[in-house]
């Protein structure tokens, strides 16, 4: 009986050793990087990197790169949101476990995996292109179409997370209000996706991080811009695109300011990744 | 009965009370697909009554008590056969609304299930559905549904507040408010008991007592003591059968039928 025990006992310190170590690695990993894009970025982390455009290069700062990011993430989240909700409580209530449904779901996960420089090959292909012909050259690359091609990325994350969410709400609740003679849209809207908010809410915010720090779908669509622009229609900057900028220029200078825009990015997607878990812990009591 | 009732279904389940009844159940055939759970019921459930279901697991009675409502009607492949009719007229037939029905037959589930809203609006969301009031009469009207409820005494204070912040029995008891608010005629309860504990157990069963002058009551229990406390009649099922469906007291003491006396004695379910 002892002995029973005793192997037990060794057989739990070394699976949760293991364990702990596996999240140490992990957890190592994440302090590394952020620890190194502070460390290198330090020197042009100050008051310039937000008041001055990079148009001063090495003198200047990101505030365009940083004021055209939070415009391109603006419109792919707002773009991507309402879509994404609807298709999600689309599938997960109306067409649930039917072949169609099934169907949608399997195509969801592959654009949900599908490789972001396509994305904006796509985009610029059926809005750069088709926007250069119709105004000859005046409107080409634009915050618009990188925002676009964001929101093709942050859609499946969002169908994703709103199905899920949705199909996590026990069917007694659907039940019960049907069972009071309210009818089924009633029900979605005013009761399900109200009990499924905060899930829906933390999947909008993790596509937001997961957008946020995208480069290859903005380099063919918002392609860049040294000035500050806050006309969608106009070609924009932003932190992810500057960042693949400076660090291929050779001047160390340039190269700080890279990580500063780096460490301003990870903070960012940092902070949004919090502010998820905020929300979802806050509303853990919802479902005993 | 018709002839025909009688002859598919020769069990001694014809109205077992003196008083009018609300619900015949004639025939009553019902299919989870290609399973048939539910063989050629027939029972009059008579006003203003308490009717119990008892039965083992699996022997159809949350289904029966499923259908009175159609809530089965959610799930493809779910299909019922013969009549139930309510004050006259079957409310099987697809020209029934459901709307009528469900203002008409409310329903108490297994588990609380309040909604992801404050404790007043669990009552007046129902309520508001149906029938446009003032915020006055709004406010009466869910004061009124939650004294039957007997908990407004518990709630009166925090009217605003999440009603996940409740506790089981009291949950349970605003899904009982927030059912009758709609005045219905008829309150189904699906093993209202199940999930809470003794006290909370004992408070729902003298409700259900009290509930009975305005409403005619049917409930699925498993606990047979439940049954023998709180209702008139009571139905025994098995396999999908009504077995036997008289005054609880005679159910209970002399039944009439072997598989009933084997059931309520535990020898076996």
């Amino acid at each position: 009986m002892s002995a029973l025990y005793l192997r037990r006992r060794i057989t739990n310190a070394v699976a949760m050793s293991l364990s702990m170590l596996a999240t140490l690695v992990g957890l190592a990993f994440l302090a590394w990087i952020l620890w190194e894009t502070l460390r290198q970025g330090i020197g042009a982390l100050d008051l310039k990197l937000f008041t001055k455009v990079t148009a001063y290069g090495e003198d200047g700062g990101l505030l365009n790169s940083m004021v055209g990011s939070l415009i391109i993430n603006f419109i792919g989240i707002g773009l991507a949101t309402p879509i994404g909700v609807l298709a999600g409580t689309w599938l997960a209530e109306y067409a649930n476990r039917t072949r169609l449904g099934e169907s949608i779901r399997f195509l969801n996960d592959i654009l949900l995996s599908a490789p972001s420089i396509v994305m904006g090959l796509f985009v610029y292909t059926i809005i750069v292109l088709p926007s250069t012909t119709l105004t000859h050259g005046s409107t080409t690359f634009s915050g618009f179409a990188g925002g676009v091609a964001l929101a093709l990325i942050a859609l499946p994350v969002i169908v994703r997370t709103t199905d899920e969410m949705l199909r996590l709400v026990p069917s007694t609740l659907r039940e019960a209000a049907l069972s009071l003679g309210v009818p089924q849209w009633k029900l979605t809207l005013q009761i399900l996706i109200r009990a499924a908010r905060s899930g829906i809410i933390t999947g909008v915010l993790l596509a937001l991080a997961r957008i946020s720090g995208e480069t290859a779908p903005l380099l063919f669509t918002a392609f860049g811009n040294n000035y500050m622009a806050f006309n969608p229609m106009d070609k924009m900057s932003s932190l992810p695109q500057i960042i693949y900028q400076y660090a291929n220029d050779p001047g160390d200078a340039m190269h700080a300011l890279a990580w500063a825009g780096a460490f301003v990015v990870t903070m960012f997607v940092l902070l949004l990744s919090l502010a998820s878990r905020l929300i979802l812990s806050r509303n853990k009591v919802s479902h005993d | 009965m018709t002839d025909s009732a009688l002859a598919t279904n020769p069990a001694p389940v014809a109205a077992a009370a003196a008083v009018a009844p609300k619900l015949i159940v004639r025939d009553l055939n019902f299919y989870y697909g290609g399973f048939q759970a539910l063989k050629s019921i027939s029972m009059d459930i008579p006003e203003k009554q308490v009717t119990a279901i008892i039965g083992p697991s699996g022997c159809g009675k949350s289904t029966l008590l499923r259908i009175f409502n159609r809530i089965y009607a959610i799930y493809p492949k779910q299909e019922a056969k013969g009549s139930i009719e309510l004050d006259g007229e079957n409310v099987l037939d697809p020209g029934y609304s459901l709307n009528r029905l469900r203002s008409k037959v409310g329903m108490v589930f297994q588990k609380p299930v309040p909604f992801p809203m404050t404790i007043f609006e669990n009552v007046a969301y129902g309520i508001r559905h149906h029938e446009k009031l003032s915020k006055a009469d709004m406010e009466g009207r869910v004061e009124q549904a939650m004294r039957s409820a007997a908990l407004w005494d518990e709630v009166k204070d925090k009217l605003k507040q999440n009603a996940l912040g409740l506790s089981g029995g009291q949950q349970q008891r605003l899904c009982i408010a927030r059912a009758i608010a709609l005045r219905p005629e008829v309150l189904l309860l699906d093993e209202p008991t199940s999930a809470l504990d003794p006290i909370a157990t004992s408070r729902i069963e003298q409700l259900v007592e009290e509930l009975k002058s305005q409403f005619t009551i049917v409930i699925v229990t498993h606990n047979m003591q439940q049954a023998a406390r709180v209702s008139d009649l009571t139905a025994f099922m098995y396999l999908g059968e009504l077995i036997e469906f008289d005054q609880t007291e005679k159910i209970f003491t002399k039944p009439g039928k072997k598989q009933t006396e084997d059931y309520i004695t535990g020898r076996f379910g």
